[in-house]
């Protein structure tokens, strides 16, 4: 069996929301980022279904490696593999969360879809296991990794409501100034840095 | 192991996951997806239905043949479904809050087609609604009555017959043709007289980039099959002996004419005017057949006005906006009823007018799916 | 830039046949968010804001509406009318339903020009800053309304 980072769980879930943060340190997952962070409401709610999906998804593929690609011999396969577990759980996730909250379905049910395809919830899958997080590091890693994400959209949707009646040169509106303000908060967030002894 | 055993055992192993994952989300769409069957209380009890949950409210009941008035096929786009939903009907979606005020909300009205049947649920649905039917229809002719406006004649196939009630419209449903990928509903005044139960007459009118009577236009012909519902509305003519005021102008006709075909077949002979607003006189159609009813009736005259007659049209009759001409027509009209037909801004101007001549508000009727 | 959920929904409300025969993007392929954000931008450079082109749009409207389909004069140098046809519409934006079926049309009787504009479309404008796709046959020219509107920046 594989030699396992001996890293905590607690520790993971830190350093994915500050020091590794997965939007700012490595930046993925920026398309939803920048065009849903116009508002605070949708920010709050795709940032929630990324939560969601994330740690559903390291949930789901951390057992699926482990225990059948690898022993089978079968980790070229992985790319595959985990793209369609994460779209057929969201699936699921979509119906469950329609069937028992409607306000719940109705604040994130429209983003779930959305979010399938996002590269930070395949990169928090490849993550996880290029840093060989046991299971319970891989879980908060899931759920940190998009925590993590939703605070930097949230934030992003707070800069963004307040700059919308500034005075912008035309070429920056819209895209251009979101991407200046994103790399000033990954610069900014580069200030944990060293805060927690994490890979 | 061998190149052969290596490849069956990987797509065996993805075919195996694809497979988990496809048996979960069809057994969690028979049974997360599946609501069940519901009890849908109508009416304080005065109708039960049991029905299959999932669908949207407005779907549900038209299967049980309740036909709720809708526009848009159940889009969330004309806001004509609203039933008062005393319990079941969950939260307020986003879909239907840009259609109810907070008086509406309050009282518990939702857009039934934005609702979705999940459990029992208890809700009021008027009447009138009862004798909706949705009808098969073929057309019989469609004849020119304007420029602008044709009228159309439908038989009507499956029912072959419907008990219409002067002044009431129907759904007049599109199908999917060229631009338009969906079936499109319509709404259109009944032109026809009541005692014509399987035909019926409806005059519609070019509206630019109108869907439906761009399809009526340009693609509808004789023999063409036709799916309509009805039929609806509060407009009719009401019982007494009071004198009326008909004001309607263009395709607004509609509904005057299947009243006043109906008071000539009963030999109602109340004192009435028609006053038909038009701009000039190739917006003039029927008025043969109102001549022909002002003899049938002796108490009836019908009154065109024309806005802007054409210098070629040689017109001696009545000239100016209908509301002008009905001012000038009248000193009081405290003591009659008034039936209006047409466009939003001509029967606010006109309720003025009325209003302004002494008659009280809740003698004006108007169809309101304008 | 790809497009939210929501996003998708508008546009797919915009498309011919779903509220209008020819909807309300004509050819254009750009983004909702761009087409808007560039005519915010020819906005700015006229000097006006979308809430002083609507007001006189709004304005002009309330006065040609007394003619019930005739026209109306209105100082210093208009002609007004607005047609009506019976049945409401929503906003493709989804945030309002039951709009009238107004057209307003203005004749600039100086210029010589007019325009057309419909109770939807100002709608769109006030509400969302939205004056239809490039080649739609309703799309207003943010140019044109100030010109023969008479808007003039200051006024």
């Amino acid at each position: 069996m594989t030699e396992f980072n001996a890293i905590g769980p607690l520790a993971v879930l830190f350093g994915a929301v500050f020091t590794n943060n997965i939007l700012l340190t490595n930046y993925l997952g920026m398309c939803s980022f920048l065009s849903v962070s116009r508002e605070v409401d949708s920010a709050a709610g795709l940032g929630a279904a990324v939560v969601f999906v994330m740690a559903l998804a390291n949930a789901l593929n951390w057992p699926i490696h482990y225990y059948v690609l690898v022993p089978l011999g079968l980790e070229y396969l992985g790319f595959i593999v985990y793209i369609i577990v994460i779209a057929g759980t969201v699936q699921l996730v979509e119906m469950v969360v329609e069937r028992v909250s409607e306000r719940l379905y109705n604040a994130l049910g429209i983003f779930l879809p959305l979010i399938t395809v996002n590269c930070a919830v395949f990169g928090a899958v490849l993550f996880m296991f290029i840093r060989k997080y046991d299971f319970a590091a891989s879980l908060a890693y899931g759920f940190g990794g998009g925590l993590g994400w939703a605070l930097a959209i949230l934030a992003m949707a707070g800069i963004r409501q307040k700059i919308a009646k500034a005075p912008l040169p035309k070429g920056l509106e819209g895209p251009g100034i979101t991407l200046i303000a994103a790399g000033i908060m990954a610069l900014a967030f580069m200030g944990f840095s060293g805060m927690i002894r994490s890979s | 192991m061998g190149t052969l055993g290596a490849f069956l055992i990987a797509v065996g192993a993805i075919s195996a996951i694809a497979a988990i994952l496809a048996a979960a989300l069809m057994i969690a769409d028979a049974t997360i997806g599946d609501y069940g069957e519901v009890k849908l209380s109508i009416n304080g009890g005065e109708r039960e239905l049991a029905a299959r949950g999932g669908q949207s409210l407005l779907s549900t009941l038209k299967e049980e043949g309740i036909f709720i008035p809708s526009a848009c096929g159940g889009r969330g786009s004309c806001g004509l479904c609203k039933l008062k939903i005393e319990s079941g009907a969950g939260e307020i979606s986003p879909t239907e809050s840009p259609w109810l005020d907070e008086a509406e909300r309050a009282a518990g009205i939702r857009l039934s087609c934005q609702v979705k049947v999940k459990r029992d649920m208890v809700l009021r649905i008027p009447q009138e609604l009862f004798s909706i039917r949705q009808y098969e229809t073929r057309v019989l002719s469609i004849r020119d009555l304007t420029y602008d406006i044709k009228e159309v004649t439908l038989g009507l196939v499956d029912p072959p017959e419907m008990d219409i009630v002067a002044g009431k419209f129907v759904q007049f449903v599109a199908p999917a043709y060229g631009n338009s990928p969906d079936p499109v509903y319509r709404a259109y005044s009944i032109a026809s007289s009541p005692s014509r139960k399987s035909e019926i007459q409806l005059e519609i009118r070019l509206v630019p980039e109108g869907i439906c009577t761009t399809y009526v236009f340009t693609r509808l012909k004789a023999g063409d099959k036709v799916t309509i519902n009805g039929p609806y509305g509060d407009f009719y003519l009401r019982d007494g002996e009071r004198d009326i005021v008909f004001i309607a102008g263009g395709s607004g006709m509609a509904p005057i004419r299947s009243m006043l075909l109906d008071m000539a077949e009963k030999g109602i002979d109340r004192k009435a005017t028609y006053f038909f607003g038009a701009r000039a006189m190739r917006d003039l159609f029927l008025v043969d057949e109102m001549r022909e009813l002002e003899r049938r009736l002796p108490n009836f005259r019908f009154v065109p006005a024309l806005s802007s007659p054409a210098p070629e049209d040689d017109w001696k009759g009545e000239k100016g906006i209908v509301t002008e001409v009905l001012d000038r027509h009248f000193d009081s009209l405290a003591g009659h009823e008034a039936y209006l037909c047409g466009s939003p801004g001509m029967i606010d101007a006109s309720i003025k007018t009325l209003k302004g001549k002494g008659m009280p508000e809740d003698r004006i009727f108007y169809d309101k799916f304008a | 830039m790809k497009e939210s959920a929501r996003l998708k929904e508008i546009r797919s409300r915009m498309a011919p046949g779903a509220i209008t025969l020819h909807g309300f993007l004509g050819t254009d392929r750009r983004s909702l968010q761009e087409i808007i954000a560039e005519d915010e931008a020819l906005f700015a450079r006229l000097g006006l804001s979308r809430e002083s082109i609507a007001a006189r749009m709004r304005e002009l409207a309330d006065q040609g509406g007394s003619g019930l389909g005739e026209p109306v004069a209105v100082p210093p140098h208009f002609e007004v009318r607005v047609d009506s046809e019976r049945g409401k519409l929503p906003c493709p934006f989804g945030d309002k339903g039951g709009i009238r079926k107004t057209v307003v049309t203005v004749l600039n009787k100086r210029l010589g020009r007019s325009l057309s504009y419909s109770e939807l479309g100002l709608h769109m404008l006030e509400a969302h800053g939205f004056l239809e796709g490039r080649g739609s046959p309703f799309r207003l020219e943010p140019a044109e309304l100030a010109e023969i509107l008479e808007i003039g920046a200051g006024k």
